[in-house]
């Protein structure tokens, strides 16, 4: 299938700043992809760039083939974008705002999709309300809704939960996922890796403009991820038996504990051998899986040694 | 064709400055107001006629233009420099509207507006001074090109500016110092020579002139050279507009 986002050798230079080197990246119909990385590792700047905000120093963008700056009526038109900013218009109400966005891509807006965008976002109750009275999280989803008038193909989210309460959070999350399920794409940035570990497909890590990994979030942490076996003894001991020992098992609270970690795709079958081998006393058992943060905080700190900072 | 993005665009501002109208209509009616009760009333009886004019009617057109100058360029120039601030540009930029009709969008609105505003003084100032227009349609159209010059000089300042002082700059340096010296109050036959040739280089003064022709039927220059001036003017101001709009300056980092 043909990718609906093609990124080709795009660097973006700001003055003496690299802020993008070189970066190769598709996103595919129909996925979630979460594009992860700290302040400043360029994930703004690479969708800006996809959404026409900003133009590529070098390389090509193209967005359901046409390229984003010749052809860029046609891939606007394919595109929503929330941007990280908030911002609304002092001088018209939520109705307005949306009417008005709607006007821009040249759509106008049925009275079905405007309730039905209202209502996905909980703003119906506001429909006359001027933007300027909504609070921050509501201005965030007026935001949301500008970016779906047209019905875009792609939906950029950057940053959309930044600052929003954890059940409107929750509920911001099932209505990607319902955009998803109609077909719709879509590429968020998020500093919560939590959200990237609930909705995504797919994970771009970044950092000082170079993409790091790029993969499927389950390759990704199965790849780079671990879990861990806690043993909690009831006695305290002051070494590892040597047969856990010997599987990397290491003491814990003063010895009151011993934990052992295997990659993702093994099990602990080995390691509750070796314990009962070595016959100790076992209180509890924990286990803990590597989470997509463990991850990307291991992914940043290989790239930054490669890279030397 | 006027497609539904641009009329869109032109409606929402047209909206936009309708819906403070103290600050968009009123203002320059209380300022038109004060002019003629000054300048037209109380010194104009003293005056003796211009040109074969009383005073109080030779300062309308050039008070009726100075009004459509502030007003087109104050439009599009706040609209578009608040909509930066407030980071509202963004839906502009990410939409498939083109850059022709982006700059259709402000400058018509703002033309509307100057033009809106230079209607309401003039209708002020015949109140005072008497209703008269010698060459209806030179004098409309001429008001809609100096609009077309300063709302488009407007779009380039607000692209440009980085704050809100920048944006008074090019008023209360070019605008107002070029206007009162491009013969609002007077006619440049009342001027000594050398001061007559340095008005000769002051373009608002053709502006003036042209719309005095227009409006009252006298003039200083010939008619067409104010025309002609504002058609090359708009070219400039339009093409630089659109220029700046296309490369992205400022815009598109």
């Amino acid at each position: 299938m043909e990718p609906v986002v093609e990124i080709r050798g795009v660097r973006k230079q700001f003055g003496g700043l690299t802020a993008l080197e070189r970066v190769d990246l598709e996103i595919r119909a129909g996925e979630i992809f979460a594009l992860l990385g700290p302040n400043g590792a360029g994930k703004t700047t690479l969708i800006s760039i996809i959404a026409g905000l900003l133009r590529a120093t070098e390389g090509e963008v193209r967005v359901l083939g046409k390229d984003v700056v010749r052809d860029y009526r046609h891939t606007r038109r394919a595109i929503g974008l929330v941007p990280q900013e908030i911002n609304f218009d002092p001088f018209f109400t939520v109705e307005e705002t949306l009417r008005i966005q709607a006007g821009y891509f040249g759509v106008e807006l049925r009275e079905e999709r405007l309730v039905e965008i209202l209502r996905a976002l909980d703003l119906l109750g506001k429909r006359t309300v001027n933007s300027r009275a909504l609070s921050g999280g509501m201005k965030r989803r007026l935001l949301i809704g500008k970016a779906l008038v047209h019905d875009p193909k792609v939906l950029f989210l950057d940053e959309p939960t930044a600052g929003v309460d954890v059940e409107l959070r929750r509920s911001l999350w099932e209505y990607v996922r319902t955009l998803r399920a109609r077909g719709t794409t879509v590429v968020l940035t998020t500093h919560y890796l939590e959200e990237a570990e609930e909705l995504a497909d797919r994970v771009g890590v970044i950092d000082r403009g170079r993409l790091l990994a790029l993969e499927g979030k389950d390759e990704l942490l199965r790849r780079h991820g671990a879990k861990t076996l806690r043993l909690v003894l009831d006695v305290p001991r002051a070494e590892v038996p040597p047969s856990l020992a010997a599987l990397g098992g290491k003491l814990e609270e003063g010895g009151a504990a011993v934990a052992v970690e295997v990659p993702a795709g093994e099990g602990f079958g080995p390691v509750l051998r070796a314990a009962a081998a070595a016959g100790l006393g076992v209180k509890d058992v924990e286990t803990r899986r590597t989470t997509l943060e463990d991850v990307f905080v291991r992914l940043l700190a290989g790239g930054q040694a490669r890279g030397g900072r | 064709m006027i497609s539904l993005g641009l009329r869109t665009l032109f409606v929402k501002e047209v909206r936009r400055f309708l819906r403070v109208p103290g600050q968009t209509l009123l203002s320059p009616l209380v300022t038109t107001t004060l002019y003629f009760v000054v300048f037209g009333y109380s010194l104009g009886a003293r005056l003796a006629d211009v040109e074969g004019v009383p005073y109080a009617r030779f300062i309308v057109p050039g008070l009726v233009t100075l009004g459509v100058v502030t007003n087109a360029y104050l439009n599009s120039a706040s609209s578009l420099f608040v909509m930066k601030l407030q980071g509202t540009m963004v839906d502009l930029l990410v939409s498939p509207l083109s850059y022709g009709e982006v700059l259709a969008g402000f400058l018509g609105a703002a033309v509307v507006r100057g033009v809106l505003v230079g209607g309401v003084m003039w209708l002020v100032a015949g109140a005072f001074g008497g209703f008269e227009l010698a060459h209806p349609l030179a004098a409309v159209a001429l008001l809609v090109l100096v609009a077309v010059v300063f709302a488009a000089l407007g779009v380039v300042t607000a692209i440009w500016a980085s704050t809100f002082e920048q944006v008074n700059f090019f008023p209360t340096f070019f605008i107002t110092p070029l206007t009162f010296l491009g013969g609002v109050f007077y006619s440049i036959e009342m001027l000594p020579p050398a001061l007559r040739r340095l008005t000769a280089l002051n373009p608002i003064f053709y502006m003036v002139d042209g719309v005095r022709f227009g409006m009252l039927g006298i003039s200083d220059a010939a008619p067409w050279v104010g025309a002609a001036m504002l058609v090359v003017l708009a070219a400039i101001s339009v093409g630089g507009a659109y220029a700046m709009l296309r490369s992205g300056y400022k815009l598109r980092g």
